[in-house]
This record gives structure tokens, C-alpha cells and sequence, in this order.
């Protein structure tokens, strides 16, 4: 499979067909019976240093999932992930370790994300002592990385209840920096945090990846937040993807009924300024049942375009005759070039 | 409280300067007519640390048809103003001050039972959450049912169908099933349909929208938002949006109150506060936000965290974050509160904030900045 970018450069991170699976129980029958959430149900991805790759979609479309069973806190059902060539989905706990280091993870909450009863200090020297960094100098070290984070080196003494959110969120994104990693996922990182502290946020991300080149998969709802952080982005519908490509040509040509459709319902700050409404496409219904998805295409159930052949063949994500090479549409009929305008 | 404030907030009490813009939707008898007239209103909860001054002298006013969009982030007061319009403050721990005048009739001071007629009949609030804000013990329609006949000499069964009809209006496919289904077997955004069926069934003038859609995806945060808009339409409510998100403001509303610190520090339209504002706070949030139809290089957020209600700055409460707090003589941000007037000649809204050209730095230092 083609791998690397336009650059030549090979990915840090490849996912290939990942699928991650949980067995849920039912109520049917005598004992009940057992049934299958297909959270994830074969994705595909690449990740080059230092660039940030969004995730975006609806609850439940399995963003999350894919996010922590790339990095391993659950292991994925099948699929592979490849990080810098070497497999991390099958190889066992111990194996896994120096992976650790590579790949960190920062949460939403940054309340229920940081042990209450444990110091500053010591949530952000724990990785350091795991891996065997910086022996001798944990302190000094966690004090660099608190003042490379925006907040006060002197407060490594201080609980996560003295903390502001916006403040815990830097002290989780310090614990991830603690490791020196090359990948961060990101998931939600913002999105409990007020306006004006979810910009302070989002500039230290920036710092940290311009600084550092640390790339990142930043997993949001919020689909101005992802323009203005990601280079590439990747929809996703109940555990597909269906879209994918670089920000411009997903933000200024969706080609995908889901996409345009997500973008359409995205309240815009700039109608006020005068940029005319964009036309308005309102989904019916709800999200399917990932036990169960639609077959063939799984956005078909609510796409105003579906026909006989979306049910029987699913879709391919590719790249079209008219669209950019690395954008790639997973629809029968993508909306056609010519058709957009660029006020969606 | 200082006469210059008391007279500040009179002059707020009526449709802000400049000239109304035209409203989204159809007109309805008694536009010009304030409904809901707030003025001077204050609430403060004694605590053991001391008095929280959660809102002071918040005035406004909004007609029939029209929908105010209260913005703010966590603890600027725009909850805790609007609840008590609803008398939902515990009057044992809470101290109000200031009047609300909802169609003509006083609710500062009123009895819990006066309240209780007036809840739902006259105003009604939906919440952000609704999965805590149904009984989760009780169907959807019986909820409803009882809703309609809290206020209602009606049969279980005329109030039945009337539930039944509700939830058909606010788009709830098998309404008749959907009535005898509980809160659990529905999805976030039906849950969020039977609230508002249930805050309109008996016909309310004003609506209260508490963060009605944060907990919604987009898709369903637009198909809410339609609702509201067809539904205001239809029955020519006033609403009141409570909001943190500016994108959802520039969508829905007619005019605009900025929340900072328990106070307004900025009230005009829609247009005038989010194209032509004149606070720096205002400022701050539209350099804070990347717009989704637009590519945004930087963003520039405010510095520092929002203040502690408890102990307030004196003077300005957001000169501590303000980046302009130099450009006025004699320090007098941190010491003298500016009053919520008119700032500049042109179309602007009111703003408190003690810059004398807010005009000219919003175009030549934050306008190139966003967008």
C-alpha cells in the first residue's frame, strides 16, 4: 500500500484496517445472548511527523475508540498499527512499554484525568520514573516542563483542586510532554474549557508542535477548532471513514453527503459579518446502531442521494479523477467538483 | 449603588441604541412592547466565604418575537440571572434585589406558589441537560400530561392527547408510542425535543434556552435550533438564549448581552456586538474563536482567568486580563467601574468600558485579527 506523503517523507504512524469490537450482552433469550459493537470497523491512516491529523465526527461514531486502540489502552480486535515500521497492535504488555514513551495521550476532563490525592509534582515525575528519565533530576525536570506549559515552576507542590480547568489541562499536557513523545492523541483536549481559555489551550498545542514537531491526532467535535489546528482531516461516520484528505479541500470542497452535511449544521460565526448562509441540509432521524450497521454504505439510511447500489457494495475510500490526489471520498456519488461552492 | 449606574441601567432597559435591526423572523403583535423588562436586577448568594455578587445591575428588556442571546463563560452570571426570572433561586439563600416585570406582573418578591402558577404558563426554561432534567422514573407522556394539567382543569386524557400532539410538533416520529416510552429510550437530541414539548405545552410568552444544545452533535444542535426558530415563529415567543458559543449567537439571535463578572459589559444587536463591538472583552472572545468557514492564522486569547465573584476587582472587573487597561489616563480601569452607555457616534451598542476611541482600535488593531 502507498505510503508515503507528497514530500516523499514515509508516516510515523500507519494504521491498516483497524477494527475494535466489545461483545455486549442482550436481553433475548433465556440467558441472554451476546451481540457485537463495532465501534470500529476498519480504518486506515497515516500519521507523518509533526503534522496533526484531526478526527472529527458525531458521538458514537467511534473517533475515541480509534484513538485509544492506536495507542493501546484498549487492544484493538484486528488491524494493524505500525510505528515507525514496527508492529504495536498484537505485541504484548511488556513489549509495549517503549511504545509508551512514544505515543502519549491527553483526555477531555481535566478533572477526572488527574489523581485528586497525588501532587503536581509527582503526576508529572510518575512517567519519568516508569521509563527511567532524567534519574537524579526529576525535579528540576518537572519544573521545565510546568514553565514550558504556562504555569508556575514553584507550584510543583500544589493538588490538581487548586487548579483552574484550563490549568489541569496543562498539567495532563505537561505528563504527556514528560516522555518526550513523538505522537500525542489528543482527545477533546479543549472542549471542556471556557472561549478564552480553549484559545490559551490551543496555542500551546501550537507551540509544542512547532517547537517540538510533535505530531498530533486531535480527535473534536468542533469543526473550527480542527481547521484552524489540523493540517489533515479524516470524518468519520459509525466506524468509518468517509472522508479524508487536507483541510482545504475537506473545509472548501466536501465531497461526501455526510461531510456537507456536518459542515451545513456548523453555526457560523461569520453570517453576522455578512458571508451568506450556507444552504442548509438537515439530516433526518438518528445515527444507526453500530451492533448492527445499514449494509453496503452505513450513512445510506439518512442520505438524501442513496440509491439500490449503496446498500448492496460499500463504498471504497479513494481518491477520484477530479479530486486532489490525497483526498479520498468513500461514496458512490461524490458530489461533483463543479457543483460546490466554497461557502460551505 | 451609585446614581451613575442606576442611570447606566435605565438606559439599557430599553432596545439599545442605533436602531433595531430587522428580526429573522416575522413580526408579531406587540414587537415594539417590552414582555420582559429586568432592571437593576441583582442576585447574591451569603456564603460562608463570603457574599458571591453572582449578577448586579443587569438590566434588559426584550418583546414578543424577538430573542435576546445571554453570553458569558462559567460564572459571568448569565444562569444565575435568568433563573431568577423563573424564581428558581432558593429565597432562604439568596439575596435579589432589583425588579422583573414578566407581562406587566412583579416577580421579584413573589411567593413559591405565585411562582409555581407562573412557571410553565408564563415562562418556561429549558436546560442544557436533558438527561437530568426528565424523571427517569416516569414516561415521557406522563410527564407532559402533568405539566399540561398543572396549569389546566383538564382530564388525564384530553392532557394525554395534548402531550401527544406536542410531541408531534416538536418532530418526534410515533408520537403516540413515543408518549408511553421513558426518558432512557430516547436519544440525547429526542430527550432535548420532549423538554422543549414539555417547556411549550402550555403555551408560554417567553422561553428561557439554558445552553439548550451543548450537549448536542451539530446535526442535532441545528435541527434544535430550527425548532426554536419555527416554533418562535409560530407562537411569537420572546426567548431568552443562554449561550457561551458566539457562532450559535450570530445564528439565532436578535440582540446580544455580553456577561462579564456578574455584570453586562456589553448590550446592542446582534450586528452591533459581533461586527462592530465595542468592548475589549468582546474583542477577546472573537480573537479566541476559529470560525468554521474561514481559515484563521493565529488566535489570541484573553490572559488569565476569569475572576473569583467573591472578591471582585475594584474599578473595571476585566481590567486585570484587559490588554488596553494603559490607554486610559490615571489608571482609572482599576479603580472607577465604567457604566454600560453608548461609547462611540455610529451604529454600536452599549458597552462599559472606559476607552474613548474603542471605534478606531477595534478596526485597527482587532478587526485585521479575526476573519
Amino acid at each position: 500500500m502507498e505510503s508515503t506523503n507528497r514530500a516523499g517523507q514515509t508516516p510515523i504512524l500507519t494504521v491498516r484496517d483497524l477494527k475494535m469490537h466489545f461483545p455486549v450482552k442482550n436481553n433475548e433469550g433465556l440467558l441472554g445472548g451476546r451481540q457485537i459493537v463495532k465501534a470500529v470497523d476498519g480504518v486506515d491512516l497515516d500519521l507523518y511527523a509533526g503534522e496533526t491529523l484531526g478526527l472529527v465526527g458525531e458521538s458514537g461514531c467511534g473517533k475515541s475508540t480509534l484513538g485509544r486502540s492506536i495507542i493501546r489502552l484498549t487492544r484493538p480486535t484486528a488491524g494493524s498499527v505500525l510505528f515507525q515500521g514496527t508492529e504495536m497492535a498484537t505485541i504484548g504488555e511488556r513489549q509495549l512499554r517503549p511504545f509508551r514513551r512514544k505515543l502519549q495521550m491527553i483526555f477531555q476532563d481535566p478533572y477526572g484525568s488527574l489523581n485528586p490525592r497525588q501532587t503536581v509534582g509527582t503526576i508529572i515525575k510518575t512517567p519519568l520514573e516508569v521509563h527511567g528519565l532524567a534519574k537524579g533530576k526529576e525535579k528540576e525536570r518537572v519544573q521545565d516542563l510546568l514553565a514550558r506549559v504556562g504555569l508556575n515552576p514553584e507550584h510543583y507542590n500544589r493538588y490538581p483542586s487548586e487548579f483552574s480547568g484550563g490549568q489541569r489541562q496543562r498539567i495532563g499536557i505537561a505528563r504527556a510532554l514528560a516522555v518526550e513523545p513523538q505522537v500525542i492523541i489528543a482527545d477533546e483536549p479543549v472542549s471542556a474549557l471556557d472561549v478564552s481559555i480553549q484559545a490559551q489551550v490551543i496555542n500551546l498545542l501550537n507551540a509544542l508542535r512547532r517547537d517540538l514537531g510533535i505530531a498530533f491526532i486531535f480527535i473534536a467535535h468542533d469543526l473550527g477548532v480542527v481547521r484552524h489546528f489540523c493540517d489533515r482531516v479524516a470524518v468519520m461516520y459509525l466506524g468509518k471513514i468517509v472522508e479524508y484528505g487536507p483541510k482545504h479541500e475537506v473545509y472548501e470542497r466536501p465531497r461526501h453527503p455526510y461531510t456537507q452535511a456536518l459542515l451545513s449544521a456548523a453555526p457560523d460565526l461569520n453570517v453576522v459579518r455578512g458571508v451568506p448562509p450556507k444552504e442548509h441540509i438537515r439530516l433526518v432521524g438518528d445515527v444507526p446502531s453500530p451492533i448492527d450497521p445499514p449494509s453496503g454504505c452505513r450513512f445510506r439510511t439518512r442520505c438524501w442521494k442513496a440509491q439500490a447500489i449503496c446498500a448492496e457494495q460499500e463504498p471504497v475510500l479513494e481518491s477520484r479523477d477530479d479530486s486532489a490526489q490525497d483526498h479520498r471520498i468513500a461514496c458512490h456519488f461524490p458530489a461533483q467538483l463543479e457543483g460546490l461552492t466554497a461557502a460551505v | 449603588m451609585s446614581a451613575a449606574v442606576n442611570e447606566a441601567a435605565h438606559s439599557a432597559a430599553h432596545t439599545p441604541a442605533g436602531g433595531p435591526r430587522p428580526s429573522r423572523r416575522p413580526s408579531h403583535k406587540g414587537q415594539d412592547e417590552a414582555f420582559l423588562v429586568v432592571d437593576d436586577l441583582s442576585v447574591q448568594f451569603p456564603t460562608e466565604d463570603g457574599l458571591v455578587k453572582a449578577v448586579q445591575n443587569v438590566s434588559y428588556s426584550l418583546p414578543l418575537g424577538r430573542t435576546l442571546a445571554i453570553v458569558g463563560e462559567s460564572g459571568s452570571g448569565k444562569s444565575v440571572s435568568s433563573m431568577a426570572i423563573m424564581g428558581l433561586h432558593d429565597p432562604k439563600r439568596t439575596i435579589i434585589t432589583g425588579s422583573i416585570s414578566l407581562g406587566g406582573e412583579q416577580i421579584v418578591g413573589r411567593s413559591q406558589d405565585d411562582m409555581r402558577k407562573i412557571r410553565g404558563q408564563v415562562a418556561s426554561i429549558i436546560f442544557q441537560d436533558p438527561q437530568s432534567s426528565l424523571h427517569p422514573y416516569f414516561t415521557v407522556g406522563w410527564q407532559l400530561r402533568e405539566a399540561y394539567r398543572e396549569h389546566h382543569q383538564v382530564s388525564k386524557s384530553v392532557a394525554h392527547t395534548r402531550a401527544i400532539e406536542m410531541l408531534d410538533r416538536v418532530g418526534i416520529p410515533h408520537p403516540k408510542r413515543r408518549a408511553d416510552q421513558y426518558p432512557f429510550e430516547f436519544s440525547g437530541g429526542m430527550r432535548q425535543r420532549a423538554m422543549i414539548a414539555m417547556a411549550l405545552i402550555n403555551d408560554p410568552q417567553l422561553i428561557i434556552a439554558d445552553e439548550p444544545t451543548t450537549a448536542l452533535d451539530v446535526t442535532v444542535q441545528a435541527q434544535i435550533l430550527d425548532l426554536l426558530n419555527d416554533l418562535q415563529a409560530e407562537f411569537g415567543s420572546a426567548i431568552i438564549m443562554i449561550t457561551h458559543d458566539l457562532a450559535v449567537v450570530a445564528e439565532v439571535a436578535d440582540d446580544v448581552m455580553v456577561m462579564y463578572g456578574g455584570r453586562a459589559v456589553e448590550h446592542g444587536t446582534a450586528e452591533q456586538v459581533l461586527v462592530r463591538p465595542n468592548h475589549p472583552y468582546t474583542w477577546g472572545l472573537l480573537q479566541s474563536i476559529p470560525a468554521v468557514s474561514s481559515e484563521q492564522a493565529e488566535l489570541y486569547p484573553i490572559k488569565g482567568n476569569p475572576p473569583s465573584l467573591l472578591s471582585l476587582p475594584p474599578g473595571c472587573s476585566f481590567a486585570p486580563r484587559c490588554p488596553y487597561v494603559d490607554r486610559v489616563p490615571d489608571g482609572k480601569c482599576r479603580t472607577d467601574l465604567p457604566e454600560l452607555i453608548s461609547r462611540s457616534a455610529g451604529d454600536h451598542g452599549l458597552s462599559r468600558c472606559h476607552l474613548s476611541n474603542p471605534d478606531a482600535i477595534f478596526a485597527a488593531e482587532v478587526e485585521p485579527r479575526i476573519a
